[in-house]
């Protein structure tokens, strides 16, 4: 009598050493199992589940500072480095991994007001309130300085005076220029005493500057008058001007698209524009209850994080109408500044508490050495949810976010302001001559006008 | 417009001088002109201002068309330049004001008279009235100033175009003078010289929009050099940063390349072997060994017959080897095989040997463990251990120790060498069984010769089960009978056998050539086949499943003969079995015992080395047959009989008289006993009911909504009634608005399952297009379990690939690769079921209202 079993060698089944894979055959055959959806279906609710339950989105705070953080500057060559300065005139440069100040510049007598690096890591410049821009030679990260405990303080190794107060400075990316926001838009050289190129267009001041990093010679400013200029250093002129029915407070380039620049708004809305065409903004990115102080784009080119005056720090899609995330802690003020890490794996934020609080930019992520299988789960897990995030169950589990009180209070008004406002548009139109009543599209609402 | 209602305010000004004629004090002349000014200040000023922001210098000049110049008769003379004017005329409604604050009445008078004047005149000359206008202008008229000339307050002549200087007025009090000439000359030439005229520059603040236009143009054309790289990038499913990190110095060389001597010991070596002289004497070294490398012909012709004697070595050998095995003397190779017995060496050469070894030992071992021989259990032993003679003695305590040790070798079990599996065993068996036969072949004969006949006798059917079915019963009454046939068949043989004294032929038989082996083998298989053919017919479900069945029956005798043999075998003697061809008919017999059994598949099916026996053993049975050829024949005719019984018994089956069914006919008889339609309308009023229940019956409970016997009479309220009405109704049009009502062969159930509601989205989720592209996005699974390894990863890719601790650096720019996207098609037909990309591609490059793509 013949018994048909299943017979396997020994040798293919012997692992040659103990951490290695059992070997695991599979039929692929989609009729021998008919449960795959409904199996993939329910671990894209537990990757749900899961992510919600690990995320603890905040590192650490970083503490030292006398005043609220004003603004921030991160070390584009060095991702250890960020620097940061206070509203007394304190800059610091913290040490991310020890969260411990490195070192001080002390110097400037009022509030600093724009804090910047270039690109190669060496000098840091920051102005202010005081007039005066001032020039700081970086100290090169050794061994020794992230063990020795003890603050060393360093001296400018330039400082002009200037006749206006400032608002912001930028630093040019692989360039030796930098520009400063103040009365007008000033272009300066590291080796000069005074500014190389002055733009004025209109006579209020300029608020924030930014440098677009793919293209070096070409910055954006926000000014007083509600207006985003772009200019172009090698003509000497501004190319673009938008007036806008709120002032902008802080401008953000997409690393990855240098045509697209996004603004954060003091109504509370950041706008992202094409820089071919600013009469209508191509997104509009709303969330906040409060006016946006600060933006940073991710080096990535697919999110952005801003602060608020809400108190919170909201994570964007580049191309996305809402945030996919918010961060907030009871003791958290005003957010003045935020950053976005070099590597895209953190963000900063500085706020009017006097600390710096550093943020996983993905706040399920699993920080550390992660294995090769781990990193596959990961992915897996992370792929089954995209997949199922638009059936009702996944996505209430995902799009859930716990919110502090007055900014879901401030949610609930808006919300409700907004409903009477389009029932009134509609009611109107609904009672008027077809065609009469013109409603503007959302990416142009708040756009007053392109100036010539 | 106001330049020319100016001139018509001036003249009337100096109409009035003229015709009213008083002459007024130069203070009422004054306040007069000042009554005046406020009417045009305004309009003044905005030109002036307008003037100072635009710097319209040309408008003076333009001020005058060419028509009215009449520098040259391009122009048509126009006839009633001045009929045209309607009443409502600017000049009028201006004059009126100026009239009324004036307060002159009789201006309109002294106008009318020019204008009848001028018609007048018109009418005689037929000339244009303009000829008569510059006439009636060209009276010298006194104009007073209120104020000093100046660029505020220009004088008349300057806002009418008519007093300007010219070079003329410069030029004429120098007339006359030497050097006028020349001067004259040069200034000529330079009027005709237009080339040389610098035009005024432009405003600033034109200027600089003209200028912020040219930057526009140039950074538009900045940005859109990049739109193929952001494109690209925005339609990768994928965007990797984790590339190009550089970890320093990847090979030793690399590292090694890059060593700088630092210590004064690394220095020294360091001079050292960058030392010329010495790498020289080393490359001329190295040139020497190479030529020692070279084989000397006397190294060759040692190592040549070095390999020569090793063969003529192993030559010998082997003619030693040959001779050996020679040899026939048996006490020889009986003594030579102890040696190699004694020596381990031995058993581990000879499998046959190491077996036998193994029986011997597990034998050994076996006694050991029954008669516990060496466990101190001998009287010797025991005695010594009741009496502590084992602690006093060290040499008893030896003794006793070894003997245990002994125990213990013997007791444990060898494995090593037992590698039978079962079926293995189950071949041993048959052999074991064959090899017994040889001392009593008759008697197994018999013994067979009697199973068999017990199995023809009783062929019971059972009542339970698969084989109960009335068709299984009858293929298998079909199948015992033809055993029965074949058994019947072979005793006959064993009898005829018997009859011719079967010893002696079996004797005969072990010297037969092979040559006929293939008819006998053929009759053997012949009934086989056409057993075969039956199963075919009778039933075409699968053979062994009637086959069980009869072995249920009939291996069982197979088995009971095998049984008494089976515990007297040795492994050794199945080497035997080869030469006991001694007794082949009993074999024979057996054979076909097994045969009519009808389990030889089974048999075949299990043992291959047994069915190579068989074929071996089949061939005295056709010797002795071939031998006796009568009953050979016979036997060939019994055979054909039995062939002609089964052939009888298909030929019953199939002659019965049998008329094709029409295929109606056929489908009625196969569908005769369900009523399919009315089943499903049965189904459908079923789902309907549940869906829409019926209203419950309003039923009259004894006691309730009743007080006293006379409404007892009524019967039911009639609010029930009227609700119960209403619940009918209200089914009824439940009913008909069903999307099947009208359907008469489809349920569709309106009935929402909220469990399958939450595996639906409500609408149409963001980047999805249409429904199908939604369902197909989430069709095929992407777990590791459902695909193999090679795709999974890809499968699970995010969009963004980065590394904690790289510092990504922004986009650089790259020219566009006009080969790229035949190269990019590939990568992108992957399996990454991708809608948006579908959504995107179309919006990437509408500059003007590109909508904000989504992330899917």
């Amino acid at each position: 009598m013949k018994i048909k079993t299943l017979s396997r060698s020994v040798d293919e089944y012997t692992r040659e050493r103990s951490q290695d894979l059992q070997r695991v055959f599979h039929n692929f055959d989609p009729s021998l199992r008919p449960m795959e959806k409904a199996v993939e279906y329910k671990r894209a609710l537990t990757a749900a589940k899961l992510e919600k339950i690990f995320a603890r989105p905040f590192v650490g705070a970083m503490d030292g500072h006398r005043d609220g953080v004003s603004c921030m500057a991160k070390n584009p060559n060095y991702l250890k480095g960020i620097f940061s300065a206070s509203m007394d005139g304190d800059i610091r440069l913290w040490d991310i991994s020890s969260r411990r100040t490195v070192c001080q510049f002390p110097g400037h007598q009022g509030a600093v007001r724009g804090l910047t690096v270039s690109t190669d890591g060496n000098v840091l410049v920051s102005c202010g309130t005081d007039c005066t821009v001032r020039l700081w030679k970086v100290p090169r990260p050794t061994l020794e300085d992230s063990s020795v405990s003890s603050e060393n303080f360093i001296e400018p190794a330039a400082e002009y005076v200037w006749k206006n107060a400032f608002w912001a400075v930028d630093h040019q990316f692989e360039g030796e220029l930098f520009a400063t926001a103040g009365a007008q838009l000033e272009i300066w050289n590291h080796n000069r005493a005074s500014p190389v190129q002055s733009f004025q267009w209109g006579t209020d001041s300029v608020i924030s500057v930014r440098f677009n990093p793919g293209e070096p010679d070409i910055l954006a400013t926000s000014a007083s008058d509600r207006s985003i200029t772009i200019y172009d250093l090698r003509m000497s002129s501004a190319a673009r001007r938008i007036i806008m029915m709120t002032k902008t407070n802080s401008i953000a380039w997409n690393p990855m698209e240098p045509m697209n620049l996004t603004a954060a708004n003091e109504d509370g809305s950041c706008y992202s524009f094409d820089g071919r065409k600013m009469d209508e903004a191509k997104c509009v990115h709303k969330d906040h209850v409060s006016a946006v102080m600060d933006i940073d784009f991710s080096p990535t080119g697919r999110e952005f994080v801003t602060g608020s005056y809400d108190r919170s720090v909201r994570i964007f899609p580049y191309n996305g109408g809402h945030s996919r995330e918010i961060y907030h802690t009871k003791r958290m003020q005003r957010v003045f500044c935020v950053k976005y890490s070099c590597d895209a794996t953190y963000v900063l934020s500085g706020s009017d508490d006097t600390n710096l609080r550093l943020w996983k930019a993905k706040a399920s992520e699993q920080l550390g050495v992660i294995l090769p299988r781990e990193q596959k789960k990961h992915e897996y897990n992370e792929a089954v949810k995209n997949r199922y995030k638009h059936l009702p169950e996944v996505k209430r589990i995902v799009r859930h976010r716990h919110l502090p009180k007055p900014i879901y209070k401030a949610l609930g008004i808006i919300r409700t302001v907004n409903d009477s406002k389009r029932r009134k548009e509609d009611r109107r139109r609904a009672h008027s001559a077809p065609g009469t009543i013109v409603t503007k599209p959302l990416r142009q609402r708040r756009i007053i006008k392109e100036v010539e | 417009m106001v330049g020319e209602k100016r001139r018509s305010t001036s003249k009337n000004l100096a109409k009035n001088k003229k015709r009213k004629g008083p002459h007024l004090p130069n203070s009422i002349l004054k306040t007069i002109a000042n009554e005046k000014r406020p009417l045009n200040s305004d309009e003044e000023d905005d030109e002036i201002d307008s003037d100072d922001a635009n710097v319209d210098l040309y408008e003076y000049e333009e001020g005058v068309p060419e028509e009215e110049s009449r520098k040259n008769n391009r122009y048509d003379p126009v006839v009633n330049y001045d009929y045209e004017l309607p009443e409502d005329f600017e000049d009028e409604n201006v004059e009126s004001d100026d009239d009324d604050e004036g307060g002159n009445s009789d201006n309109e008078e002294g106008e009318g008279d020019v204008v009848r004047h001028t018609r007048m005149l018109q009418a005689v000359t037929g000339m244009p009235s303009a000829a008569f206008d510059g006439e009636s202008k060209r009276k010298p008229v006194l104009f007073t100033e209120a104020y000093p000339e100046s660029e505020f307050n220009p004088t008349r002549d300057v806002l009418e175009g008519k007093g300007l200087l010219t070079i003329d007025d410069f030029m004429a009090p120098i007339e006359g003078k030497p050097g006028f000439n020349d001067l004259q000359k040069r200034i000529s030439r330079m009027q005709k010289d237009t080339q040389a005229v610098v035009h005024a520059p432009l405003p600033k603040p034109e200027r600089e929009r003209l200028e912020r236009k040219a930057v526009k143009g140039l950074v538009d054309k900045e940005f859109n050099k990049w739109v193929h790289m952001v494109k690209r990038n925005r339609e990768a499913p994928t965007v990797y940063f984790n590339q190009n990190v550089s970890l320093g110095y990847s090979t030793v060389g690399a590292i090694a390349s890059e060593f700088q001597p630092r210590t004064d010991f690394e220095k020294k070596m360091a001079s050292v072997l960058n030392d010329n002289e010495l790498g020289e004497a080393h490359d001329e070294d190295g040139a020497k060994l190479l030529e020692l490398n070279e084989v000397s012909v006397e190294d060759h012709i040692k190592y040549r017959d070095h390999i020569a004697k090793m063969r003529s070595l192993l030559f010998r050998h082997e003619l030693k080897s040959k001779r050996i095995k020679k040899i026939k003397s048996k006490t020889y190779h009986r003594l030579k095989g102890k040696d190699l017995k004694k020596s381990a060496m031995g058993a581990l050469m000879d499998p046959e040997m190491a077996k036998e070894e193994a029986m011997k030992q597990e034998a050994r071992r076996v006694e050991e463990r029954m008669t516990l021989k060496h466990k101190n259990t001998g009287k010797w032993a025991k005695r010594m251990i009741s009496r502590g003679l084992n602690v006093k003695y060290d040499g008893t305590r030896a003794a006793i120790s070894e003997q245990l040790q002994i125990n213990a070798t013997l007791s444990r079990k060898m494995n090593s060498t037992n590698d039978g599996s079962s079926s293995d065993e189950s071949d041993d068996e048959e052999e074991l069984n064959d090899g017994s036969d040889q001392d009593t072949p008759s008697k197994l004969i018999a013994k067979a010769r009697e199973k068999t006949l017990k199995t023809v006798e009783d062929d019971e059917v059972p009542n339970s089960g698969l084989l109960s079915l009335p068709f299984m019963a009858r293929a298998m009454k079909k199948k015992n009978e033809e055993a029965i046939e074949e058994a019947k068949r072979a005793l006959e043989e064993y009898e005829e056998w018997e009859n011719s004294g079967g010893e002696e032929n079996s004797k005969k038989t072990a010297d037969v050539s092979g040559r006929r082996v293939f008819g006998a083998t053929a009759k053997v298989e012949a009934p086989k086949e056409s057993r075969k053919d039956s199963d075919n017919f009778y039933d075409n479900s699968d053979s062994d499943n009637d086959m069980e069945g009869i072995e249920n029956n009939d291996l069982r005798a197979v088995r009971d003969t095998a049984s008494p043999v089976r515990n007297t075998g040795a492994i050794t003697e199945t080497e035997k079995f080869d030469d006991d061809i001694e007794n082949p008919a009993s074999k024979t017999t057996f054979d076909v015992a097994l045969f009519a059994s009808g389990s030889w598949k089974k048999m075949k099916g299990c043992q291959n080395a047994e069915t190579k026996k068989k074929t071996k053993k089949h061939v005295p049975y056709s010797k002795s047959q071939d031998k006796k050829e009568s009953r050979d024949e016979e036997s060939e005719d019994s055979e054909s009989e039995a062939e002609q019984m089964v052939d009888g018994i298909l030929t019953s089956a199939s002659k019965e008289t049998y008329e094709i069914p029409s295929q109606a006919e056929l489908i009625q008889r196969a569908f005769a006993g369900d009523d399919v339609v009315d089943e499903f309308e049965k189904e459908k009023q079923e789902v309907l009911n549940q869906e829409v229940p019926e209203p419950e019956k309003p039923v009259l409970v004894p006691g309730w909504g009743q007080w006293t016997n006379i409404q007892k009479k009524r019967g039911l309220p009639s609010w029930m009634v009227r609700e119960h009405e209403d619940a009918k109704k209200k089914r009824t049009l439940d009913l008909k608005t069903r999307k099947d009502a009208r359907l008469r062969h489809v349920i569709i159930s309106e009935k929402v399952d909220k469990k399958a509601e939450k595996l639906h989205t409500t609408t149409l989720p963001f980047p999805y297009t249409s429904k199908e592209v939604f369902e197909h996005s989430m069709r095929m699974p992407i777990g590791p379990e459902f695909n193999p390894a090679t795709i999974v990863g890809s499968l699970n890719r995010p969009e963004v690939v980065k590394k904690a601790g790289v510092i990504i650096k922004p986009l650089k720019f790259e020219e566009a690769n006009p080969n790229e996207k035949v190269d990019d098609e590939h990568p992108r037909s992957n399996q990454k079921q991708n809608p948006k990309k579908g959504g995107k591609t179309g919006k990437g490059q509408r500059k003007g209202k590109s909508k904000q793509k989504t992330k899917a």
